[in-house]
């Protein structure tokens, strides 16, 4: 009976394992991460902040209107969604889990600051600035003009323009998302449209 | 104002339609509508470096608090795996036990006072026994319950809302004996206990009746 064919044999050295570790703790699923920390490896949980951190600064940006409150949004919803962590029932869904969080907070904030009679502005560059666009000015005041219209919208109108136009999901998937009706976010979205339009007619 | 744009361009904007498919009335709006929203700005957003070091450090603070760590572990779901290696007539015995234990629970202790009505507490003393009364009064705004241990007076044992349930209680130490009883509401009204048989008192009114024997109470 013919013996099958073994590729060499690789020792790794101490030193190599180690690396070796730690790329397969990095690549460890969201599912196997949260049932770690759960498991008391507080320290997986560095896995779920490097790969979530960025994913929805820029949800957080349009909808606060500001780079740093956004910063400060994603940093609350991380280490909230780390204390309820038991809470989260499916594991492999901890993105959609870790949005609910955060989406909460924008929320809140934003009621926050409507009861202290605070106005929503767009405070910094970090959202469109001159350095993210292609660099022609008009695009960019354009882009900015937008922007600052988009805050005069409400919450809920500008969640799901964010979701749809910034982060390009389908209406579907919205629904999904926020448990809303797709029918109630078209009826959101048109709404939208037409204050659009009324607060950038100078700009058409 | 604006008008609001037309139901096609915003089909358009939503991605449901191209310009192609619209009207030829309608392109100079569509073509408005897509000038106003091109300009959005999808490119990443990158927080601070120093934010999953913030992060950490907050994680690692609740990971290492008692406080946290024991509200942790009592909400948290946990398995637990439970084996037991019995003789099946073990399990026999031990279900009949539960069927008499719940039977003797259940129908073994003969009920001092039938449901409602006043409650014996406990012995007072060798010839008295403290009694609770209840009168379910939502919205009263002082509750008393007289009657012949108290010569009639109104004033002498009111009754305790519990919270804003609605429900008034006291507790009373009654000579053994027969006693007729009746609640005064809102130091005016005059109600019989619900839940205990009354009596005719000879002037129109009903008065409640409880037993005070040196076992217990009852409402007769």
């Amino acid at each position: 009976m013919p013996v099958p064919a073994r590729g060499p044999s690789i020792i790794l050295s101490p030193c190599v394992g180690e690396v070796a570790r730690l790329r397969v703790r990095e690549e460890a699923s969201d599912a196997d991460a949260v049932r770690a920390v759960l498991a008391g490896d507080v320290e997986q949980y560095a896995v779920l902040v490097r790969r979530y951190r960025d994913r929805y600064a820029r949800y957080a940006a349009r909808m606060l209107g500001s780079r740093d409150a956004a910063e400060d949004a994603v940093q609350e919803a991380l280490v909230r969604a780390f204390d309820q962590l038991a809470a989260c029932r499916q594991p492999d869904k901890f993105a959609g889990w870790l949005f609910l969080i955060l989406r909460n907070r924008c929320f809140a904030e934003r009621r926050r600051w409507s009861r202290e009679g605070r106005r929503l502005e767009l405070t910094d560059e970090a959202v469109a600035g001159p350095g993210r666009s292609d660099g022609r000015l008009e695009r960019v005041e354009r882009a900015r003009a937008l922007e600052r219209a988009l805050l005069e919208l409400t919450a809920e109108q500008r969640e799901v323009f964010v979701l749809k136009h910034y982060e390009e999901l389908s209406y579907d998937e919205i629904a999904r998302t926020t448990g809303a009706t797709v029918a109630s976010l078209k009826m959101r979205m048109h709404r939208a449209y037409d204050r659009l339009r009324e607060l950038l007619k100078e700009h058409a | 104002m604006s008008k609001a744009y037309h139901p096609q361009v915003k089909a358009l904007l939503d991605g449901e339609r191209s310009l192609a498919d619209l009207p030829p009335e309608l392109r100079a709006e569509a073509e408005e509508a897509e000038r106003l929203l091109g300009p959005v700005d999808r490119t990443p957003l990158f927080l601070s470096p120093a934010l999953d070091a913030r992060v950490m450090a907050e994680v690692r603070r609740h990971a290492a608090s008692p406080v946290r760590r024991a509200w942790r572990r009592l909400v948290e779901p946990r398995e637990f795996e439970l084996r037991l290696r019995i003789r099946p007539w073990m399990a026999g015995a031990g279900a009949l036990a539960v069927a008499a234990a719940i039977a003797f629970v259940v129908l073994g202790r003969p009920s001092a006072t039938p449901a409602g009505g006043p409650t014996p507490v406990r012995v007072a003393a060798r010839d008295s026994i403290y009694v609770r009364f209840v009168l379910y009064a939502p919205g009263a705004k002082r509750v008393a319950v007289a009657g012949t241990f108290n010569q009639w007076d109104q004033n002498a044992a009111p009754l305790v809302p519990a919270g804003t349930s609605g429900i008034w209680t006291t507790t009373l130490a009654l000579s053994v004996g027969q006693h007729q009883y009746a609640f005064v509401v809102d130091g005016e009204r005059w109600v019989a206990d619900p839940g205990a048989p009354a009596v005719d008192d000879g002037f129109g009114r009903r008065n409640s009746v409880v037993a005070v024997t040196a076992r217990g109470a009852r409402a007769l």
